[in-house]
């Protein structure tokens, strides 16, 4: 769908600084760890990387039962039921952290393992930590519930689809998905963030 | 009423503007998909196109954008119900013209997507057809954000009507496209396909359009289309940016007519108004088709690269011709090596890469394809397709994303009837050969006139001399001491014509010793002759001395930063001996994970020491040295891939000097991830492991069938199955593939790893054994293969 309602974010890859906590579980290290190779990653990773997010916010209607109805599209989920509680609004976005980090990573396959694990392990630490980021800007101030995406608990990754096309990823951000729900570029997130309206007038 | 390009060729002519934002106004709900209003609210479709004709549009895109067979079950019906509602609108206007609208799949092709390149061109195919026969104007292919896929419905355009093309793509504020082709790079390919318009729409704004539209006007031959959107909200630190309205977005339209755009018109967010106004502003401004450009070039899926004074490498190594490694890598299909070698030319400097895989044991088209494709993933030079074979030439053509640089044609009657046709269809520059049925001349006049014969057969397809690259031919001069003298003589011929030259350097030496002297002297009295291109050896210092001294003594490279960057790299010296520490050991060199010094190491070892004994005295050691301390904690996973990778390289330097049927191929696994799975980094990391203890590992990749598995055991008499799955769902696939190898022979041992198994679940599958992480693996194969 092509409508105009959408708001895009981007930010450079200095902007945004790498959650060491989810780093370091993703790299299987000691938080704070680093030596000469994840370093050099890390600066490789940084100039090929393209930030970009497309957020739209809409009403929810919550009157049935584990149904959350966007307008769009309508949920059948317990756990984002649960997790949106409260809430009449939300943020739904799609983010990405370009596809040039698909053709590095399958270029380090190629030449070293150790590159190509230590490149993965921080562009999905970098591609989080730009969700936080990007999450802060829509929240501005409001309340609003934990991000839930498509795969955690029940709520289905078909739901994927519906939700990229109204965000008009593939034109805005390049996303495109798979018969099998993966998300190309591989380091893609689509999320839902209920807007809690005690404090929302 | 005159055709839509005899108008083009008279006025400028306009699109109309979007469709979902108007159509929204008239009460289509969000998230709707607009084409579905095309049975039901036709009315409301006709009263769409109206408005926009009124408005005085030419062409009315249809409401066909996201139709096709994957996404809608009746795509046909919808397809031919806007077709209707477009030419009810267009009715008894004059000059109103109707392009069947359509957009990409939604899917990313392969090698980075999944879907299949020929299975895009099926999809835009059965759309083009329904079109076709409903009859309309124009296509227009539009939206596309990638270059392969706007290929495949180029193709499909081509193969199933033959109504003018018009194709715009989706550039970011980086003017590229999210897949990385810039604007020279899309115009090398869409001209070179023959399209009729291209150029630019959706992306963020008109804003955008203007900062490349000078692109366009630089490179591009044919008219330019301009359709952007009316911008997009959007939050930049924290500031919100909004729309731009229709008196604004006309005045960046004059100013885009002004920088080059033919053809305006609109996207998201643009109204009847927008393309009003846009009209009233720019129908008086002077009107004129772009210049025909001379350059010459070809591109990849991200740049082009221009034939012209600056010399171009075109990296010889993906060739078998005198290369034992590659030949077995190609009976083997070991594509690893064949990458590895696309990427270390692009990092010693090759502007194009040469793939050629013609042996007789293999099927060079399937090969050629592999190769193409996985290249096109890991390497983003151009290519060129090198191959005898007029079956494989055309397959690689057609599923090359970019224009290709062929080789090659040359004067026999045959040829120029085989290829030209295929540089006709699918675009390219081409090398021509100057030899034909009566062999290579002499003299290099025999050859200027091959040449010349050769660019006017190729004027009569329709391919002009800018896409012709001459090649004269060097032979060497151990049996032809004039050769030398005669192919420098034809370049200057040949280059007299107009055309663009190339030469294979390093035919030129032989049969000669100390090979490098001679190649690269005859390198440079060929580039002092105007020679363009050359087919050599990007690893070779004595030709990269004389490519970077050719260049800063020629005044193309501005301050010698090149040269200088290169003169004090480490690239130009032979030995890189001198930046290792003395105190350095090929055991800590692995341990540490330092992969250079590895290397240096066991080369030094090499002099003294059986290349067994380093292996058992000083690889297998450091491993386990390094294992021991990732078992007890002590080191982290990435440091023991880092030492992994450090000894792989110590072991592939070793391997170089066993004579290859020696090699150990008595320790061996099969690995893969099973099938359902495509999380397939433990596996990986399990294999660079086996690999640097020595293991031969026949790896079979992610979402593996039962049924491969168990064919390459049978195939290797391979007793030692490796599976790995990180999802629940795969664990009954890795129960399957069990039983069936189980089934197949039951001395076959597999053992199985990944998150979600544990003892239990691996006794449970009937595993015989669970390898909590990648040493435990290899300890395993180890005891295997020391029991057996």
């Amino acid at each position: 769908m092509k409508s105009s309602d959408i708001f895009m974010i981007t930010a450079s890859a200095e902007d945004i600084e790498i959650n060491k906590n989810e780093l370091a579980q993703r790299l299987n290290v000691e938080r704070g760890y680093t030596n000469e190779i994840i370093e050099a990653c890390k600066k490789s990773l940084m100039k090929i990387i393209n930030y970009k997010c497309a957020y739209i916010r809409t009403h929810v209607d919550m009157r049935e039962e584990n149904i959350c109805e966007f307008g769009f599209m309508k949920t059948e989920s317990k756990n984002l039921y649960r997790n949106m509680s409260g809430c009449d609004e939300a943020f739904v976005m799609a983010l990405t952290a370009g596809i040039a980090v698909d053709r590095e990573l399958a270029r380090l396959k190629i030449i070293s393992q150790a590159e190509h694990f230590i490149t993965d392990a921080i562009a999905s630490a970098a591609i989080d930590s730009f969700c936080d980021y990007a999450s802060g800007l829509m929240k501005n101030g409001l309340d609003c519930a934990v991000r839930f995406s498509p795969g955690y608990g029940d709520l289905s990754l078909t739901y994927q689809k519906p939700l990229l096309e109204r965000l008009n990823a593939q034109s805005l951000l390049g996303i495109s998905l798979s018969p099998s729900y993966l998300m190309t570029p591989m380091k893609s997130i689509t999320a839902i963030m209920g807007i809690k309206n005690e404090k929302h007038t | 009423m005159k055709s839509i390009l005899e108008l083009m060729s008279e006025k400028r002519i306009y699109f109309d503007g979007g469709t979902g934002t108007v159509l929204q106004e008239m009460g289509l709900p969000a998230g709707q998909s607009p084409e579905l209003w095309n049975i039901t609210n036709p009315d409301k479709i006709i009263a769409l196109h109206n408005r926009y004709f009124d408005a005085g549009a030419n062409i009315i895109k249809t409401n066909t954008f996201g139709l096709n067979r994957d996404k809608f079950e009746n795509y046909d019906e919808l397809i031919r119900a806007g077709i209707k509602c477009a030419k009810a609108a267009a009715e008894g206007r004059s000059e109103a013209y109707v392009a069947y609208d359509m957009g990409p799949t939604g899917q990313l092709l392969e090698p980075l997507g999944q879907m299949k390149f020929e299975e895009a061109i099926s999809v835009f195919s059965d759309n083009i057809k329904v079109a076709a026969e409903c009859g309309v104007d124009l296509i227009l292919i539009e939206t596309m954000n990638d270059s392969y896929e706007t290929k495949a419905a180029v193709i499909a355009a081509k193969e199933n009507c033959d109504l003018p093309i018009f194709v715009t793509n989706v550039y970011d504020e980086s003017g590229k496209l999210m897949t990385g082709a810039n604007p020279a790079a899309m115009i090398a390919m869409l001209e070179g396909l023959g399209v009729n318009a291209l150029g630019m729409n959706c992306s963020l704004g008109p804003d955008v359009m203007l900062g490349i539209i000078g692109e366009f006007e630089k490179y591009s031959s044919i008219p330019v289309i301009v359709n952007p959107n009316a911008g997009l909200p959007e939050v930049r630190n924290g500031e919100t940016v909004y729309n731009i309205g229709a008196d604004e977005f006309s005045d960046y339209m004059v100013k885009i007519a002004r920088g080059g755009g033919i053809i305006l018109g609109g996207c998201c967010g643009t109204t009847p108004e927008f393309i009003r106004k846009t009209i009233e502003k720019t129908k008086s401004l002077p009107y004129r088709l772009p210049d025909k450009k001379e350059y010459t070039c070809v591109s990849s899926y991200t740049h082009a690269v221009f034939v012209d004074s600056d010399p171009i490498l075109i990296g010889e190594r993906i060739n078998p011709t005198g290369k034992p490694k590659l030949k077995d890598a190609l009976r083997s299909g070991n594509l690893n090596y064949i990458l590895n070698e696309g990427i270390q030319q692009t990092d010693a400097g090759a502007d194009i890469l040469d793939v050629n895989v013609g042996l007789p044991e293999i099927d060079e088209t399937e090969m050629m394809l592999r190769c193409v494709s996985s290249l096109q993933a890991v390497t983003d030079l151009p290519l060129q397709i090198d191959s005898t074979n007029f079956d494989t030439l055309e397959a690689a053509m057609r599923i090359y994303n970019g224009k290709p640089l062929v080789n090659s044609v040359n004067g026999t009657e045959e040829s120029m009837r085989r290829v030209f046709p295929l540089v006709q269809k699918y675009g390219g520059s081409v090398i021509a050969l100057t030899i034909d049925e009566r062999g290579i001349p002499d003299i290099a006049q025999g050859r200027a006139d091959i040449a010349k014969r050769i660019i006017q057969r190729a004027g009569e397809y329709g391919i002009s001399k800018k896409d012709i690259i001459v090649d004269p031919l060097a032979l060497t001069i151990s049996s032809n001491p004039e050769s030398a003298v005669v192919t420098l003589d034809s370049i200057k011929l040949i280059r007299a014509l107009g055309v663009k030259t190339s030469l294979g350097i390093s035919n030129i030496s032989f049969g000669l010793p100390q090979r490098d002297i001679i190649t690269s002297t005859f390198y440079s009295n060929a580039l002092q002759c105007g020679l363009n291109c050359a087919i050599m050896n990007p690893f070779s210092v004595a030709m990269m001395n004389v490519y970077y001294a050719y260049r800063a003594l020629n005044m193309l490279d501005s301050g010698c930063v090149d040269y200088i960057k290169y003169a004090s790299s480490d690239k130009k010296s032979t030995s890189k001996q001198t930046e290792v520490k003395s105190e350095e050991t090929l055991h800590s060199s692995i341990v540490r994970g330092l992969k250079d010094s590895a290397v240096i190491q066991t080369e030094r070892l090499l002099e003294n020491s059986e290349p067994l004994d380093i292996i058992n005295n000083h690889i297998i050691p450091a491993l386990n040295e390094i294992g021991m301390a990732f078992e007890q904690k002590k080191a982290y996973l990435p440091q023991l891939l880092m030492s992994a990778d450090a000894a792989t390289a110590a072991f592939d330097s070793v391997k170089k000097k066993i004579p290859s049927e020696q090699s150990d191929k008595s320790k061996a696994i099969v690995l893969a991830t099973v099938k359902g799975d495509i999380h397939d980094i433990g596996k990986n990391i399990v294999k660079v492991l086996m690999e640097s203890y020595g293991f031969t590992v026949y790896d079979l990749g992610r979402d593996v069938p039962p049924e491969m598995i168990r064919d390459c055991a049978i195939e290797h008499n391979c007793k030692l199955v490796g599976l790995s799955a990180l999802m629940t769902t795969t664990v009954p696939s890795m129960a399957e593939t069990i039983k069936l190898l189980n089934e197949t022979d039951r001395n076959i041992k597999i053992m199985v790893g990944g998150a979600v198994l544990n003892q239990e679940y691996a006794d449970m599958i009937g595993a015989d054994f669970y390898g909590a992480d990648a040493m435990d693996s290899v300890r395993y194969a180890e005891s295997f293969y020391g029991n057996n």
